[in-house]
């Protein structure tokens, strides 16, 4: 019950106490977790040049984050099957809250804001009944459970906030269950496809690609703020088949299939790991960390550019063009120009770099 | 794992990076060792060797005259096959030199095309860079000058052409490789870390950038040479060996190992005893094999013996792991060894 000297002490805090902004969280440009040099993990708020603003040390390998809209507040989930997710007041670099995802549940490592910052939605597996499932907390309940929503496909990965809330999901497609770890369950019957989903759950839109396709597990998601969304794919067939790897559609269009010439198309060894859009939108970014590329595309998906670096994954828009990390530490900038170092920390920069 | 029909240890190769706390590989001797001795040697046979296919190309391009100098350069290509990083990755050279494998049938319907519009572009040799990479190199040379399909062709014929613009084209890469070697990559490893080197930004990139296609090529040799022809043992498929068109499966599955051999001792500051006899039984497998296409893999007898040189590969690469991977402090990758 509260009190009412609580009640009062509340009132004056909220009173008192300007509610913070990013500015007091110096300005952070970008989220990222990463490895340390003591094989622990963490999660980094860098500013623009990709050097160290705060640190947030996790309990386990993380994934990606969201920052929420206004308050200097971030979420950074556990890399999958992890159950947590952890909230982060960013001008501390303190948790604040650790959220735990439900029994019989865990995250997929992504996750977006809706209804101005105060509904948080997470890719989860509901693994009991093989189904993708959309978790929602309600941030000014103290991110409290509110509810679940079908992604509408199996293994929703990446997920993004587009305009009205209107959610769009990656359904990798792949079955896994907790008890077969990372273990692949249903690769020869995988369907993956990209959701548009409204935060009642109701199905705008679905996008399958054709039957010759089905392994190409949609997993990553950039979206412009036209509508426009790119999505990364990771091919689960023979490695030399040179399929492509980045997809760009739009609510109740058709998808346009992007790939370079290739002998490109065969280094990136059919994984795209992060998309990103920048230029203005103008350019979509896909990297691969197990082929070392950044392939740079039009909006119109033709190859615009290619860089190389060893385990290159994360990528996110920046003021410049793109940002880029690697699993060495490094810190990139590129444009169709140029790709430079721009930083180096001593660890492994993780699968995700998110721009705030 | 990220590929269903690859093995965990074949991505793991394929991503090492290094643990931050790696211990550097000198940037003297080490260093100098494995560049002078394995690399620019390499790099400097192959461009040779391709020069010399070209020519006699140009001379006479008939299969009896080509074939000779066509092995010659492929044997150059196996000493530095493995270098995958750096001169052998940039503009998709690596495709482009050695398209395999083929399982789609990309050379055979990429020459197909070129033959049958008679596409002008063997008149511009020069330019034969815009072609399709599956119609270019080493494999769609074999397919040129072995397959009963191609290898009949009449000097002065269209195909004529093309073998002599594929040579042409293969010696224009190879040339580019030791050149960017010697004026690009070679003071890149090192100058590792020092201001204005965007290639390597410290020492253990260098070293990993080494090591980890040290372990990816042995891991090609095992899962993909070797491994390939073996398919399963209900389902052998001799068909899917390495230029088993030109007799050479067994044959680049020794060179492999040889120039492995080779860079794992100029690779190591350290002696490698355990390495090296490992290598010496993968190599003493595979001479005696006496197999040069690895028909035997539908046979049980031969199988088994294929399966052997198999398993020796794996034990020569589990002894580089744990005898140089181990004193380079060289630790398995991060975002390539298990993406999500």
């Amino acid at each position: 019950m509260t009190t009412r000297r609580g009640f009062l002490a509340a009132m004056m805090a909220s009173a008192v106490v300007p509610s913070l902004s990013w500015a007091d969280a110096g300005n952070p440009s970008f989220l990222a977790a990463a490895r340390e040099a003591d094989g622990g993990y963490a999660l980094f708020g860098l500013d623009g040049a990709g050097a160290d603003l705060f640190r947030v040390a996790l309990p386990a390998r993380g994934h990606a984050g969201v920052a929420h809209p206004h308050a200097p507040e971030a979420v950074a989930f556990a890399r999958r099957p992890g159950t947590f997710a952890l909230v982060i007041d960013c001008v501390s670099g303190k948790v604040i809250q650790q959220l735990n995802s439900p029994a019989g549940r865990h995250f997929y490592g992504h996750g977006t804001f809706v209804a101005d910052g105060d509904i948080l939605c997470t890719t989860e597996n509901d693994y009991d009944n093989t189904a993708g499932v959309i978790g929602l907390w309600s941030r000014s309940e103290g991110y409290r459970r509110i509810g679940e929503i079908p992604s509408h496909g199996l293994g929703p990965h990446e997920i993004l906030r587009l305009a009205d809330d209107i959610l769009v999901i990656a359904n990798g497609g792949i079955e896994t269950h907790p008890d077969h770890g990372r273990d692949k369950l249903n690769i020869p019957t995988m369907q993956p496809s990209l959701t548009y989903v409204t935060p009642d759950g109701t199905l705008k839109d679905k996008v399958e690609l054709a039957p010759e396709l089905h392994r190409n597990s949609i997993r990553h998601l950039a979206a412009r703020a036209d509508g426009l969304v790119g999505f990364a794919m990771q091919w689960q067939g023979e490695q030399r088949d040179a399929v492509p790897l980045l997809g760009l559609h739009r609510l109740g269009g058709t998808v346009t299939l992007a790939q370079a010439d290739l002998g490109e198309q065969l280094a990136m060894q059919g994984y795209a790991g992060s998309i990103a859009f920048a230029g203005g939108g103008a350019h979509v970014g896909i990297t691969s960390p197990v082929g070392g590329r950044l392939h740079l595309f039009t909006e119109a998906g033709m190859l615009a550019a290619v860089h190389r670096r060893a385990d290159i994954c994360g990528l996110a828009e920046s003021a410049k063009g793109f940002m880029a990390t690697d699993g060495q530490g490094g810190v990139w900038q590129a444009d169709l120009q140029d790709f430079t170092p721009v930083h180096r920390a001593p660890r492994n920069w993780d699968n995700h770099v998110v721009a705030l | 794992m990220r590929l269903s029909f690859l093995s965990p240890r074949t991505l793991t190769a394929a991503a090492l990076s290094v643990g931050v706390t790696c211990a550097a590989l000198p940037a003297s001797a080490g260093l100098n060792q494995v560049i002078e001795l394995h690399i620019l040697q390499g790099t400097e046979d192959f461009a040779a060797a391709t020069r010399a296919l070209s020519d006699a190309a140009a001379a006479d391009c008939q299969p009896a005259a080509v074939q000779g100098p066509y092995n010659a350069a492929f044997d150059a290509w196996m000493e530095i096959s493995h270098l995958r990083f750096g001169p052998l990755e940039k503009d998709g050279r690596i495709n482009a030199i050695a398209f395999w494998p083929d399982a789609k049938g990309f050379i055979g319907r990429s020459l197909g095309g070129l033959i049958a519009e008679e596409d002008p572009i063997v008149q511009h040799p020069q330019d034969f860079s815009s072609v399709s990479v599956a119609a270019r190199g080493l494999f769609a040379l074999e397919m040129l000058l072995y397959d009963p399909q191609y290898s009949g062709y009449a000097a002065d014929s269209y195909t004529c052409h093309l073998v002599q613009a594929v040579s042409f084209d293969l010696a224009r890469m190879a040339d580019g490789i030791d050149a960017d070697w010697r004026d690009e990559q070679a003071p890149a490893m090192r100058s590792a870390g020092q201001p204005g080197n965007t290639t390597y930004l410290s020492d253990d990139e260098v070293t990993q950038a080494l090591y980890t296609a040290l372990l990816a090529g042995l891991e090609f040799t095992e899962d993909q040479r070797v491994g390939r022809p073996l398919g399963t043992f209900d389902r052998p498929r001799a068909t899917r060996a390495e230029a088993r068109r030109s007799g050479r499966s067994l044959r680049n599955v020794v060179l492999s190992l040889q120039a492995l051999r080779d860079f794992s001792e100029a690779l190591a500051d350290v002696q490698i005893p355990v390495t090296e006899a490992a290598f010496d039984t993968a190599l003493e497998q595979a001479e005696g094999l006496n197999d040069p296409v690895f028909a035997g893999v539908d046979d049980p007898t031969g199988r088994l013996k294929i399966e052997i040189l198999q398993q020796r590969i794996q034990a020569a690469r589990r002894a580089v792991e744990g005898e140089i991977g181990a004193a380079l402090g060289v630790t398995a990758g991060f975002n390539s060894a298990d993406g999500d």
